[in-house]
């Protein structure tokens, strides 16, 4: 019946089989048990925990980004906010192998430059593990054409993994004005991130981490209260497929509906001491082209204006800057990025004469009404110093050397006090160390004594240096806030710490906390030794013989008496002189004096102190004296024109003269363009302050 | 292929009657019972492709379950005749795919004859029991005291040869199926324990100096079952998204349809290699349970009919057969539970394809044909 005939009987194979058989279904049944043990491990034993690693895997998390706090001048005018924009990212994981076409795709919608280009590749590329789950930036705040772009691009299966995500981003609504105070903004770095998670962890008062593309306060107050600013993100949690598309409809059900979103609380605004007027004033009114203009309420401490330049644009450190836009601030001669107010030291110059002074009476050096015969130069041994006059003062007692800056009063005082008397009053009026400005980054500038001499300068301490130390030359280095401080403890009698936010308060307007003013110390001088030092000051402003008796204020009254101001001009070197003076216009700028000018007013009852530095302009005279001068005036303006309006009384004094009415657009003040050289910028800045 | 064995002369009406008499139901009850569960799986593993390929499963089937009783008609001792022939023209069309065929992912697996798409590894898993099935009956009485190596030479060949055509396409579990089939047979004939020894250094060793010559992928892979959270979301993706399928179904599952790796498309090839896991996370430890007892139930039976085989061919083929089902079912389950490497290997009745199902009928219908044969002569 079959072709194939049998080797052997049909049937012996069986005998032979059988056992055979029944060892394999033994050992099949082996197997099985194997797998059913397995199957008992994950489900049943470790089931609960797959279960959860299960659910995780379709609940994606999104981030609903908090708004950042606001920053408010005392009069609750919005300084800084955060607009709404958009950013595009790319998640690698989702775009897989074609995201490199995807990046073209983007690129060519997106134009982005070479650099933007660059960067996503090197991002995309790097991405390993988890990192390729993260959305990265392709492009950060997209034009409005350009996201209808996008949207329109967005058909299915197109451009996977790309999303354009909304993201808002600071707004600074006065560009540069203000900015060093304020700070920037920008993406968290990597060990940054570590760190700073760390600090957050070990805080524990709710803050959620950040996670890498976040942005972070740099400088300024947006560092200073960055946790208090960033509010917490609240989160949507979607379910999506293993593709990371989000599923809607019924698939939602698989999230309990009280899981699925927790809204983001808003961080706190900063209502800061600023009077925005004040400081409108006083950006368009300063002349310089590097600076300070700093302002403060004399009776508490709380600063009123703060110009600072140069400075770049926080609005472009915060957002869209290609690297050579911040190489050539970085490389910029003016450092552009320093906040001069505390992070720059000068000489003092005469404004430092207040210091002498004060340590010639408290030692007892100079007798109340004693006198110094100015010939218009001084010599000790060999040397001769030469008088800011070279006709020479005559005889000048204090309120005269004080008020006509005379120089061979000092170095007769120097000369007889010493380096050490000098630098002790000098750090007991604050000299020396931080004031505690908020705001970090301060440098303590220097105040020095015979040891700190010896110390630093080849050849050690010379008694001749006292007599340049005297004048605020030498060694002697401030920073523009030690001035303001120093000139506040003058007018007040105490030496506030400066401060700038008033309060912090919660979204809805409730104060979080307020910050009272804080007295560091009674000025620690006897009476009369203030009221000598006070009469200079009036001089210096108010006699025909003062530096800047052409900044004296007139017209201004407070219930029919005229308010005067005291100040104290300086000039102070940045070079040593040669044999001949030279004019502004035949030295090179880095090469030119800086001019100071502090002052107070009312000088009877001081309400603000104002201090300016114009950076390498020339005389305090001429180049500080005006802009305190206004801003001065200004401020009185302002605070009567307040008045009438707290009565209800329309304006009804003369009009306000340089101070227009403030613009929805912010001007731009500085910098100047790149392309110009030192010199060239100085020269306009010089033409505009004439 | 096996079409020219349908021919109405082979067999003769009289004893196809009587050969049905002793068809062996419970082995048809066993297949249909799988098969059902398997569509079932399917409609919910096709819910989120949108596709219902359940209804071309229920075809493929139809289809496997008409060849399987053709092959029934036919006494199974005609194919053995045809076995070398067979044999020999799979190996041609192996060797015509690894020359002319077409590339579907990365591996050449298939070969276009006119209308029909064919996979002839599928081919080769019951050219290769065929052959050895007539081998070892031609060698019958040879041996009493077991097979030595120098023996074995022939056996070896035939396994080896479609063996290495196989995994150079690429598809090491087509290959690995293959080679199990045919150790498994090998096996059966007994071997000597000096040469099982020798043997067994033999590919240790083998597999030692193999190792560096595997495609990168296949290394990857035996990395990752080595350590399959290493890297989740490259290489060890499958292997930990399959386990957190399977973990996740705990004792009672998900509920059919409630699947939420298999409805979001977490699960790689979820209606093919990794079907399992979908059973698996929706019916749970029970569900999982009940599919290995009808699995185990098959291939007890199946060795049951070896066991009766009325001749040594017989016995060889149904053991063939048998090993088949038993690999393809135990490296599929392992692989998804993680306790073997991740290769392509279907489970069978279970996973979506024409091929698979008509390559796992093929073989039932030849082991039912040496169940219900037992007793005719």
């Amino acid at each position: 019946m079959v072709g194939v005939s049998p080797p052997a009987a049909p049937g012996t194979g069986q005998k032979e089989f059988r056992p055979r058989t029944s060892w394999v279904t033994a050992a099949a049944a082996l197997a099985f048990l194997v797998l059913v043990g397995r199957l008992y491990q994950l489900q049943i034993l470790r089931g609960e925990e797959y279960k959860e690693r299960a659910d995780e895997n379709f609940v994606k998390e999104l981030r609903v980004p908090a708004d950042r706090g606001f920053m408010l001048d005392r009069n609750r005018r919005l300084l800084v906010d955060s607009r709404p924009s958009y950013d595009v990212t790319l998640t690698p994981y989702f775009c897989g192998k074609q995201c490199d076409d995807i990046l073209l795709q983007l690129s060519t919608l997106l134009s982005l430059s070479q650099e933007e280009m660059d960067r996503a590749r090197d991002r995309l590329h790097a991405a390993r593990g988890l990192e390729r789950f993260r959305p990265f930036t392709v492009k950060v705040d997209i034009a409005r054409e350009e996201l209808d772009i996008i949207e329109a691009n967005r058909v299915p299966g197109a451009l996977s993994g790309a999303d354009v995500i909304p993201a808002p981003h600071r707004n600074y609504r006065y560009g540069t004005w203000g900015s060093h105070l304020f700070g920037y903004m920008n993406e968290v770095g990597a060990d940054e991130l570590k760190k700073t998670n760390e600090e957050i962890e070990k805080r524990d008062d709710g803050q959620l981490p950040y996670q890498l593309g976040d942005y972070i306060g740099r400088r300024g107050l947006e560092r200073r209260w960055e946790s208090r600013l960033r509010g917490i993100d609240g989160r949507r949690r979607v379910v999506v497929d293993a593709k990371g598309n989000a599923k809607g409809g019924e698939l939602e059900d698989l999230i309990p509906e009280d899981q699925r979103y927790e809204p983001s609380r808003p961080g706190q605004n900063l209502v800061l001491s600023l009077d925005w007027r004040l400081q409108e004033f006083a950006e368009k009114f300063f002349p310089g082209t590097a600076g300070s203009v700093l302002a403060m309420d004399a009776k508490t401490g709380f600063l009123l204006a703060l110009v600072d330049r140069p400075s770049p644009d926080p609005n472009k450190l915060s957002g869209r800057i290609t690297r050579a836009e911040l190489q050539a601030i970085r490389n910029d001669p003016l450092r552009p990025e320093l906040f001069r107010a505390i992070q720059e030291h000068y000489h003092p110059g005469s404004t430092f004469k207040v210091v002498t002074s004060i340590a010639a009476l408290e030692e007892g050096v100079l007798k109340p009404g004693g006198t110094v015969f100015c010939p218009g130069h001084y010599t000790v041994g060999r040397h001769r110093w030469r008088c800011d006059k070279d006709s020479g003062h005559g005889t000048v007692d204090l309120e005269h050397a004080l008020g006509a800056s005379c120089d061979v009063f000092y170095y007769s005082l120097g000369d007889r006090l010493g380096t050490d008397r000098i630098a002790k009053w000098g750090a007991l009026l604050g000299l020396g160390k931080p004031t505690g400005f908020d705001v970090g980054g301060e440098i303590s500038g220097v105040m020095p004594d015979e040891a700190w001499h010896d110390k630093r300068i080849p050849g050690g301490y010379q008694h001749g240096m006292s007599l340049n130390v005297a004048i605020g030359q030498g060694d002697v280095n401030v920073t523009p806030m030690q001035q303001l401080v120093l000139y506040g403890a003058l007018a007040s009698g105490i030496v506030w710490r400066p401060q700038v936010v008033q309060r912090i308060e919660d979204p809805t307007g409730g104060a979080v906390q307020e910050f009272p003013p804080i007295e560091r110390e009674r000025l620690p001088i006897k009476k009369e030794t203030r009221d000598q030092v006070l009469a200079g000051l009036r001089a210096a402003v108010n006699q025909p013989f003062g530096t800047a008796y052409w900044q004296r204020l007139k017209d201004i009254f407070i219930d029919g008496v005229p308010i005067t101001m005291a100040g104290k001009t300086g000039t102070a070197q940045v070079v040593k002189l040669g044999a001949k003076r030279l004019k502004a216009a035949q030295v090179s700028y880095f090469e030119r004096d800086h001019a100071w000018f502090a002052a107070f007013a009312p000088a009877e009852d001081p309400e603000i102190v104002v201090l300016v530095l114009n950076e390498h302009s020339g005389f305090g005279s001429s180049n500080a004296a005006p802009t305190a001068s206004a801003v001065v005036k200004r401020y009185f303006e302002l605070k009567r024109q307040d008045a009438l309006e707290r009565a209800g009384l329309p304006e009804a004094g003369p009009p306000l003269p340089p101070a227009d009415a403030p613009k929805a657009a912010p001007p731009t003040p500085t910098p100047p363009p790149l392309d110009k050289t030192p010199v060239q910028r100085a020269a306009d800045g010089e033409k505009r302050g004439a | 292929m096996a079409l020219d064995l349908l021919l109405p002369h082979a067999g003769l009406p009289s004893s196809r009657r009587r050969a049905f008499n002793h068809y062996p139901w419970h082995v048809a009850f066993l297949v249909v019972a799988v098969a059902a569960l398997g569509v079932w799986n399917l409609a919910s593993a096709s819910r989120s492709a949108h596709a219902q390929i359940w209804i071309s499963q229920v075809s493929w089937m139809g289809a496997g379950a008409t060849l399987a009783l053709a092959i029934g008609f036919v006494d199974y001792r005609r194919f053995m005749r045809g076995a070398y022939v067979f044999y020999a023209l799979v190996l041609l069309l192996l060797v015509a795919v690894m020359l002319k065929g077409r590339v579907v992912m990365g591996a050449r697996r298939w070969l276009t004859i006119g209308p029909v798409n064919l996979q002839p590894s599928e081919l080769a898993k019951i050219a290769v029991t065929l052959a050895l099935a007539r081998w070892f009956h031609m060698d019958a009485g040879k041996r009493k005291d077991g097979y030595g190596i120098a023996s074995l030479i022939v056996p070896v060949c035939i396994t080896l040869a479609p063996a290495l055509l196989i995994l150079k396409q690429p598809d090491l579990g087509t290959a690995l199926i293959v080679l199990a089939v045919g150790a498994t047979m090998i096996l059966f004939a007994r071997v000597r324990w000096k040469a099982l020894v020798v043997v067994g250094t033999v590919v240790a060793v083998g597999a030692f100096f193999a190792y560096p010559h595997l495609k990168p992928y296949q290394k990857k892979r035996v990395e990752t079952f080595l350590d399959p959270e290493g890297d989740v979301l490259g290489a060890g993706y499958h292997a930990t998204q399959s386990m957190i399928a399977v973990g996740s179904g705990q004792g009672r599952g998900k509920g059919w349809g409630q699947g939420t790796q298999t409805l979001l498309s977490f699960l790689p090839e979820q209606h093919t290699d990794f079907i399992f896991s979908v059973w698996a996370e929706e019916h749970g430890f029970l569900g999982c349970v009940l599919l290995l007892a009808l699995y185990y139930a098959l291939v007890a039976s199946a060795l049951g009919i070896a066991g009766n085989a009325r001749d040594r061919f017989g016995h060889f083929l149904a053991v063939g057969v048998t090993g088949m089902l038993f690999w393809h079912a135990f490296i599929n389950m392992g692989m998804v539970t993680g306790i073997v490497p991740v290769v392509g290997v279907t489970l069978p009745l279970m996973s979506y394809g024409g091929s698979s199902v008509i390559a796992v009928l093929m073989g039932i219908g030849l082991l039912t044909n040496v169940g219900m044969r037992r007793f005719v002569n």
